[in-house]
């Protein structure tokens, strides 16, 4: 009889994928408790708030997945206030027709919005159909690309994928705006196969080929998408060994039924949620690869699947994944209900290698081990001493002394207890609480908050999730 | 008591003691001969230093050294062919691109050398795969998580030796880590700007940093593999040692003269001030991105031939007049050529075969090799003749004076007509 709980330290390979991915239930031995519930918000969003974790523990668990993957929210009123707003400062960003400012606005967003989930998927989205800003060139068709990801964030991934390959922020930034049956270019159709679709090795020089000559034709002329039939090549393709493919619609569908595709899709997504450092095999990626196809390629059943899982929430994943800088410093600023300048926030984001509207390459982030360097570490502690010390900062609109006295940390032990319980993997070691009491200055007993919290945030064990 | 100055008092203290460290006391014995080498003024492989330049996205080879006098090169590129009359020709059958004469200046004082047809077999056209090809000199099949130079720093660190010194290799840039610096056990840091490693929380942060150096050096290099907690922790060491050392190195004013005001530019002058500044890391590595030109190549290649161009020429005038030029070898190479027919959009799409380059130190020869043909084609595209691990293992052979063949995980020959030994 094989066990039914799956040990922390377990390695992947000898955990059971039957048993890995069915839906997790609480027990006396797993209780649905803090550990597990703040583990589920570092992951399906960017961390909790007290009241969140509080709200999160009187519900079931698969209740919370199933809320957080409908974008429902208890408030619904709260949606239509946060929507209407945000596109209010839309209008006044896209005035400026500055990029920068559209990835600031963006970052609001995932500060300010009820459904986390819904954010944290079109970033996945974002990262995985990675389109470039200071090519594109055009504030507008980044926001339109985004709105294109946000609207089937969780929505149907062959929908995604026909939108994305008309999307005229993809096809400028991959060189496509003009493809003629002369010379096809190479660009986007290696792109879809490769890092859209199917994974390096999985398909042949020649399926290139043959896949930008479907796209010959597909034209953006005043920033909107335009099939040019003089320029399209109408002979039968044969793609991934398949004859007859003629139409660049056809050659999508195509791609997306290789057997390939669901596992390319759903491993990405098992390193986006539960860790990039475990390297699954297809053979335990199967059920929830197999669940993609049955489900018609829906993302929110798979992402369902996943985040209410025995893996996810046993306790397995706990500290696996390396946060990336978005999900420490939106995730820390969430906990701490911190407002600050975002466009200041945006900037420093930027230097730790998480720019959003600029990803790095097509191939998007890496993410897990690749977001920690010499620099992004010393960054990643300066951006949140620099947001502790800003002077437009403000924890739940009042400073970090009198916010921690709200929430009854009266002093520093207290305070790195409350904020353990809602960022931190686990608890701090006694000797964390010393070395904590020793860093504080008595002649300032004003400022223990703030240094406190400067000693927390430079614990290595800040930047896993 | 009066925690805050014993903070100080201990803060002061670690920094004196990195220091001394640094300059020789506890370090391996390769850095002690290295520092007397330099004070005796004899040069030996281990006063030598690589840099190496990653032109990201795929040069393209054809349109950077240009056969100028073959028919088949103008047929093949009826918009983007280099005009013969504009090329810097260097003899009868190629030149370089005009937008290089910076470079063609190192090249008249034998300071430069292109080789030609570099690639591997089996050429592969994605961007990543290729890149990591060239990163860990394995297929994706057989490939383990480290790189070329990571294995050589592996080779560098003697074992036991725990003294916190310079890193073996220092990568600047804000991209992530280029797999090729990544060792089993060596972490080797990254560094974005020279304000960048400034750590603001530092006094705060100061118990965090001396728990980190207490965790001995042999439990970090195993339990980094597997345990997540235990890198970061290993990291956050690195980082802060880097930032130490550096802003140490970096205090005295800036003499490093005239750099162009440009991405490679600037990172060049960084190298340039850690050099003069003493540092004993073996390795930088720069990237220099936006070579991927599938559309409107003309401008955009020229613009990136004038950056490498220029920040290089600065960069080794910089050293020679610091008496450091013999001293420092830079490689550039890219992960593939272009195709040789350009495509509908005024571009080139993903090819194989392409020049690299050495420049630096007096060079036996400025051409090695011969231009692949431009009518025997390997899927339209250039073929090699030199595998690029024969480049690697001359420069860690010969240049660096260490043995290849574990480094590369098979013997290659050397390329002979360098002049590199000592």
């Amino acid at each position: 009889m094989i066990s039914k709980t799956i040990p922390a330290n377990s390695r992947l390979e000898d955990i059971d994928p039957t048993i890995a991915w069915q839906t997790w239930e609480p027990s006396d031995e797993e209780p649905w408790d803090n550990r597990r519930a703040s583990l589920l918000h570092r992951r399906a969003g960017f961390a909790a708030t007290q009241e969140e974790l509080h709200a999160t523990l009187s519900l079931r668990p698969e209740f919370v997945v199933a809320n957080m993957v409908r974008s429902e929210t208890g408030n619904n009123s709260d949606v239509g206030t946060f929507e209407s707003d945000s596109a209010e400062l839309a209008k006044a960003v896209l005035a400026t027709s500055d990029a920068k400012q559209l990835a600031a606005w963006w970052l609001h967003r995932m500060l300010n919005t009820p459904t986390p989930l819904v954010e944290k998927m079109t970033l996945f989205w974002h990262g995985h159909f990675a389109t470039g800003a200071e090519k594109v060139q055009d504030a507008e068709l980044m926001r339109s690309q985004n709105t294109l990801l946000r609207d089937n964030a969780l929505g149907n991934f062959q929908n995604l994928a026909q939108g994305i390959a008309k999307d005229p922020a993809m096809l400028i930034y991959l060189d496509s705006v003009s493809n003629r049956k002369a010379h096809a270019n190479e660009n986007f159709a290696r792109e879809l196969m490769e890092l859209f679709c199917l994974g390096e090795g999985n398909y042949s020089e020649a399926d290139v080929q043959q896949l930008a000559k479907c796209f010959t034709g597909w034209e953006i002329r005043r920033k909107q998408f335009r099939f040019n039939p003089y320029q399209h090549d109408d002979s039968k393709k044969m793609l991934l060994g398949k004859s007859g493919i003629e139409s660049g619609e056809s050659a999508i569908d195509c791609v997306l039924a290789s057997p390939h595709m669901p596992r390319f899709i759903v491993r990405k997504l098992f390193r986006f949620f539960v860790s990039e450092d475990a390297n699954p095999s297809d053979a335990f990626l199967g059920p929830i690869a197999d669940q993609f196809v049955k489900s018609n390629y829906s993302i929110a059943s798979v992402v369902q699947s996943i985040l209410g899982s025995r893996l996810m929430l046993s306790g397995w994943s706990i500290g696996r994944k390396v946060r990336s800088p978005i999900e420490l410093a939106i995730g820390w600023m969430r906990t701490m209900r911190c407002t600050t300048n975002v466009g200041f926030l945006s900037d420093r984001l930027r230097t730790i290698g998480q720019a959003v509207l600029f990803p790095p390459n097509v191939k998007g982030w890496e993410g897990g081990r690749a977001w920690i360097n010499s620099s992004t570490l010393v960054g990643r502690a300066n951006l949140i001493y620099e947001l502790i010390h800003h002077d437009k900062t403000r924890f739940d609109g009042v400073t970090l002394l009198a916010f921690a006295e709200r929430n009854h940390a009266k002093d520093p032990d207290q305070l790195a207890a409350w904020f353990a319980k809602l960022f931190f993997i686990d608890d701090l070691s006694g000797t964390e609480r010393e070395r904590l009491m020793k860093s504080l200055d008595p002649s300032k007993p004003d400022r223990w908050a703030t240094q406190s919290m400067v000693y927390l945030t430079s614990l290595p064990r800040i930047h896993l999730s | 008591m009066n925690h805050r100055i014993h903070r100080r008092t201990f803060s002061s203290a670690t920094l004196q003691g990195a220091t001394a460290l640094a300059i020789g006391a506890a370090a391996p014995s390769g850095w002690m001969q290295s520092l007397s080498a330099t004070l005796s003024g004899q040069p030996t492989s281990q006063d030598r230093v690589l840099v190496v330049i990653q032109l990201t996205g795929g040069n393209d080879g054809l349109n950077t050294v240009v056969p100028h006098t073959n028919e088949l090169y103008y047929k093949a590129r009826p918009k983007l062919a280099i005009p013969k009359e504009d090329v810097l020709k260097f003899n009868s059958d190629v030149g370089l691109h005009p937008s290089m004469r910076g470079i063609a200046s190192l090249m008249e004082d034998k300071k430069f050398c292109v080789i030609q047809g570099v690639g591997y077999p089996n050429p592969n056209r994605s961007h990543f795969e290729s890149m990591d090809i060239w990163h860990s000199c394995q297929r994706k099949e057989s490939r383990n998580s480290d790189g070329w130079l990571g294995r050589y720093f592996s080779q560098l660190i003697h074992p036991m030796s725990a003294a916190p010194t310079d890193s073996c290799g220092l990568h600047l840039g804000t991209e992530q880590l280029p797999l090729a610096l990544v060792a089993r056990g060596v972490q080797t840091p990254s560094l974005a700007s020279i304000e960048q490693l400034r750590w603001k929380g530092k006094s705060e942060s100061i118990m965090a940093r001396d728990e980190i150096e207490k965790m001995p050096r042999a439990k970090r290099e195993v339990d980094t593999e597997t345990n997540l907690l235990d890198f970061v922790s290993a990291s956050t060491t690195a980082a802060m040692q880097a930032s130490e050392r550096l802003e140490k190195a970096l205090a005295t004013p800036d003499s490093s003269g005239d750099f162009p005001n440009s991405q490679l530019g600037e990172k060049l002058k960084i190298v340039s001030r850690l050099l003069l500044a003493g540092l004993k890391t073996k390795v930088y590595y720069v990237t220099l991105d936006g070579f991927d030109t599938h559309a409107n190549q003309l401008v955009a290649h020229s613009g990136l031939m004038r950056q490498w161009s220029e920040a290089l020429r600065s960069f080794h005038q910089r050293l020679d007049s610091a008496g450091l030029g013999e001293r420092v070898l830079v490689l550039t190479f890219s992960e593939f050529g272009r195709r040789v027919a350009e495509n509908a959009s005024q571009g080139t799409d993903h090819g194989a075969a392409a020049p690299a380059f050495l420049s630096g130190p007096k060079l036996e020869n400025t051409l090695v090799g011969n231009q692949p043909s431009l009518s025997d084609l390997d899927d339209s595209d250039l073929k090699f003749h030199t595998d690029f691990r024969c480049v690697y293992a001359t420069l860690i052979e010969d240049w660096l004076g260490a043995s290849s063949k574990n480094i590369l995980t098979a013997e290659h020959p050397k390329i002979t007509q360098l002049g590199l030994q000592l």
